[in-house]
């Protein structure tokens, strides 16, 4: 029991936003559905089922095209922030330690410790690919639901084009479209705006208690320092 | 064509799998074409969806007498067929019919249509 409550604890930041997740995904699917079907019945069509919306590719394009530009967020930020500072951000590292940095510092070949990955002390691709995996496998995701967006708003847009009495269109031709962009950029622009206001703001804002920000009586110009 | 996404998590992968039927609404577009080759506008009329159906008709007019004073022209053979969700347009070498895909099967939403550059087709029945 003990050992439970200790997992539980743990783990509550994971835990947490999993709980909000699904609790998302089921309160837009239910919201999704509701909206689907008025529009359903006033172009004189019949109302769907929950479980036929959700596997509708209506659904599926509107979950998809905020997964791409959360995932490109992410992608972005992780890989930027080795290359580029910001003096005085807790997100940021110190001026000066741009780029990969050494294996000393990012103990990996022979300079791995005995708590260190397996693939840490590998050497060549596997070391590679441990290096640079949560870039990697982030920026995999972003593709994978940029893709997904891309074949679901399809399938949606040419409905809609069907029911507007219009020619359907290829694939190609839709990923050039007003459409498919105006749903990719509307999403990147609020995802570029929070990383940005997080990476200034903390410069000069605190949350006492939070990693995410300085100790509050941390100077504005001290860098990369979490509390 | 039709996309089934089991769950949301599938979207990641794209496309989890594709049934598409092409037939059934293609062989609705031709009973229609059918029925008005055949002056049985009144059989026609059964197979419109219920919004075009009542929108068809003028005041102190039945939809078999719309349908007939519509002249719609020969259908012919399907030469294609797109079905995205719930709606599918198919071309006859003489139509081009747009569908719907209701509980008791498909139902057409517009006939007699005719492309418009940019525009929705223009149509002599539609909804």
């Amino acid at each position: 029991m003990v050992a439970a409550v200790r997992r539980l604890k743990d783990n509550a930041l994971s835990l947490m936003f999993l709980i909000l997740f699904v609790l998302s995904v089921c309160g837009q699917a239910v919201a999704g559905l509701l909206d689907y079907n008025d529009r359903q019945v006033a172009a004189g069509a019949e109302p769907v089922s929950l479980l036929d919306y959700v596997a509708s590719s209506s659904f599926a394009v509107d979950v998809a095209e905020n997964w791409q530009s959360e995932y490109l967020q992410f992608f972005l930020f992780i890989m930027v922030t080795v290359w580029l500072v910001q003096r005085g951000s807790p997100e940021s590292k110190e001026p000066g330690e741009e780029g990969a940095e050494s294996d000393e510092q990012q103990r990996i070949g022979r300079y791995a410790e005995a708590g260190s990955p397996a693939w840490a002390r590998a050497r060549g691709l596997r070391l590679w690919v441990f290096s640079n995996s949560l870039g990697l496998v982030m920026g995999a995701i972003f593709l994978l639901s940029w893709l997904a967006q891309s074949v679901a708003g399809q399938a949606a847009y040419n409905a809609g084009r069907l029911g507007d009495l219009r020619d359907p269109v290829s694939w190609s031709a839709y990923v050039t479209s007003p459409e498919f962009w105006n749903r990719s950029l509307q999403n990147w622009q609020s995802e570029l705006l929070a990383v940005l206001s997080m990476v200034v703001l903390s410069i000069y804002l605190r949350q006492r208690g939070s990693p995410e920000s300085k100790p509050v009586g941390a100077p504005h110009a001290s860098t990369g320092v979490e509390g | 064509m039709r996309i089934l996404f089991a769950v949301p998590a599938l979207a990641v992968l794209a496309v989890a799998g594709c049934s598409v039927d092409t037939a059934s609404p293609v062989r609705a577009a031709e009973r229609f074409h059918a029925a008005i080759a055949g002056r049985q506008e009144q059989t026609a009329c059964a197979m419109l969806a219920r919004k075009t159906a009542d929108k068809l008709p003028a005041p102190g007019q039945t939809c078999a007498d719309a349908l007939r004073e519509a002249k719609l022209g020969p259908g012919g053979r399907p030469t294609s067929v797109s079905v995205w969700g719930e709606e599918a347009q198919v071309r006859l070498a003489g139509d081009t019919v747009f569908l719907h895909r209701f509980s008791d099967g498909w139902r057409v939403r517009a006939a007699g249509c005719r492309p418009v550059p940019d525009l929705p087709y223009d149509c002599e029945v539609e909804d």
